[in-house]
């Protein structure tokens, strides 16, 4: 399988899809929350090192927090994102898509000590290779998973060619693609529209620029535009 | 034809665009409780005890919506309002202090009892190494030499000098607080370490438990040998009992981790493993608490170098006591434990 959805059926009985994130987003969000913990440190050396020897204990402190707590806190508290997986998009659930809970983000954050090892998170990346939802070994143990926060499609309205009904009758899933190409086919080049209307030649049995209006010209009797 | 059977997708979102508006506004302002308290007034959309019907009837709506194969712009949008609702409805209550002065006085203890076979091999694990270490140092002094490099066994010397010109037990110049925060920083960091390690099918407690156990009885034996004995036990009298007592109760979960992935028994491996890692989770939330204690004890009561020597022994031998007590009768009490089942 290529998609990396997990899905989850809820209690009331419909499945969540929760679309798990890869490897290299995930690592582009440490990245960004180990500049922010090395600026936090670096303002706290400054402020702390005024203070002279006392200061440098606080700092120490500190430096623990940053170490163990700065992922677990924000993660708790702050509907399972830090600053860096904000930026990317993503958020830590449960692996039953409910929010994760302290416990869940502490554990999965001291298991990063293992994901590490031996050298720059290779146990971590391998594992997120094998997994077919991405996670890291943290994440199986803790019961987390990283997700994709869910991005709105403002839908772009489908160009109103007239309605049409297909020659032939519409497989569900082939009625699914007919609608998503046209929601979505209105924010492509003409070139791309057209070359993807080719795909459907044998249904429209047109070319170019023709094809993708009578696609239009589907779609929208498919959504009872008519 | 099938098509014309159902609903078209038009109308299914015209039908229901209103119901699934008001659910978004809702969402948007009432889903963090302080906020929806600040503003009890002045709400006057959707009343916040509809919200698990609304919530109900949406997911109805997504399942139809899947079924009869609308487009990814429909079910996208309601999946994420269900989403959001499902994270609202099924979230972990929020911990409580009371809670937390439960789990350290009653579940901690429990908790560690639970594990007799894997504690039992993690505080052998620790404390065979230590002290056959130590007595292999009073009998060999020149052993000594083959653990540490020369200039680290001049550093121990000089720190637990007798005669020397150092003031304070155990250091040199540096204050109090300064101490405080590396004990809490080195010292927890090892903790959190010997527990997490355990996840290397127990390979990674096992090593770090026998080498903290060589190191430490290696420089007592040390120091002991080359007469620096006295300032040194009463350095470390005071914090010994809650600092060692961590270690070996941090391997202790990691090795019940290590085994439950290498026999998890009539379970999923990863069933088995998540099991293990909540216990051992919980597990180093107490040896967190231990561990800054001994740090707190170690920074401002086992450096006073002026307090008589059977003092300081006595407070040791008192926290031994108290430690034992706490490990070996806490949460005996069996109200709790009924309530404390039914809660986790």
């Amino acid at each position: 399988m290529l998609d990396t959805y997990r899905e989850v059926v809820t209690p009331e009985g419909v499945a969540l899809r929760l679309p798990a994130a890869g490897p290299v987003p995930r690592a582009l969000a440490w990245g960004i929350d180990l500049c922010i913990r090395l600026v936090l440190l670096f303002i706290g050396g400054l402020v702390f090192g005024l203070l002279g020897d006392g200061g440098m204990g606080a700092y120490l402190v500190v430096m623990f927090l940053l170490l163990w707590f700065y992922h677990v806190a924000f993660e708790a508290m702050w509907d399972g994102r830090t600053p860096g997986k904000r930026a990317l998009g993503l958020r830590v659930v449960a692996s039953n898509g409910a929010p994760v809970g302290w416990m869940g983000s502490f554990l999965r954050n001291l298991l990063r000590t293992v994901d590490m090892l031996p050298v720059g998170y290779a146990f971590g990346l391998v594992a997120s290779y094998a997994d077919p939802w991405g996670r890291r070994l943290g994440d199986m143990v803790a019961g987390t998973l990283v997700v994709h926060d869910v991005r709105r499609h403002d839908t772009a309205t489908t160009p109103p060619e007239p309605a049409m009904a297909p020659p032939e009758p519409l497989l569900p899933h082939e009625q699914a693609a007919m609608v998503a190409f046209a929601e979505r086919a209105p924010r492509l080049t003409a070139a791309r529209q057209a070359e993807l209307a080719d795909l459907a030649q044998p249904l429209t049995g047109q070319h170019g620029a023709a094809g993708v209006a009578r696609l239009y010209g589907i779609a929208n009797w498919l959504l009872g535009r008519r | 034809m099938s098509q014309a059977a159902t609903v078209r997708q038009e109308r299914f979102v015209e039908r229901h665009q209103a119901e699934w508006v008001a659910l978004e506004a809702w969402l948007d302002a009432r889903s963090s409780a302080r906020e929806a308290r600040a503003n009890r007034r002045g709400w006057s959309g959707m009343a916040d005890h509809e919200m698990p019907a609304r919530y109900r009837r949406l997911c109805q709506q997504l399942a139809l919506a899947r079924r009869r194969g609308y487009s990814p712009a429909v079910t996208d949008r309601l999946q994420e309002i269900m989403q959001r609702g499902h994270g609202l409805l099924y979230r972990a209550p929020r911990p409580r202090w009371r809670r937390a002065l439960e789990f350290l006085f009653a579940g901690f203890p429990r908790l560690v009892r639970a594990e007799p076979g894997c504690m039992a091999a993690a505080a052998a694990l620790f404390w065979l190494p230590l002290i056959a270490i130590y007595v292999a140092i009073q009998l060999r002094p020149e052993l000594a030499s083959a653990l540490f490099p020369p200039e680290q066994l001049a550093e121990f010397e000089r720190m637990y000098d007798p005669n020397g010109a150092v003031q304070k037990l155990g250091r040199s110049a540096e204050t109090d607080l300064t101490m405080f925060g590396y004990y809490i920083y080195n010292n927890v960091s090892i903790g959190f370490r010997t527990f997490a390690s355990g996840l290397l099918f127990g390979l990674g407690s096992i090593a770090v438990l026998i080498s903290n156990g060589v190191m430490i009885g290696g420089v007592a034996g040390h120091l002991q040998a080359v007469g620096h004995g006295d300032p040194f036990w009463r350095f470390v009298a005071g914090h010994s009992a809650p600092e060692l007592n961590a270690i070996w109760i941090a391997g202790g979960a990691g090795l019940r981790m290590g085994l439950n992935l290498v026999a998890p028994g009539q379970r999923r491996r990863i069933d088995a493993l998540v099991d293990g890692g909540i216990r051992g989770a919980k597990i180093c939330m107490g040896v967190l608490f231990m561990l800054v204690f001994a740090a707190f004890v170690e920074a401002f009561w086992s450096s006073i170098s002026s307090i008589p020597a059977w003092i300081k022994y006595g407070v040791g031998a008192g926290l031994w006591l108290l430690v034992g007590a706490w490990l070996w009768l806490g949460g005996r009490n069996p109200d709790v434990a009924i309530e404390d089942r039914i809660e986790s």
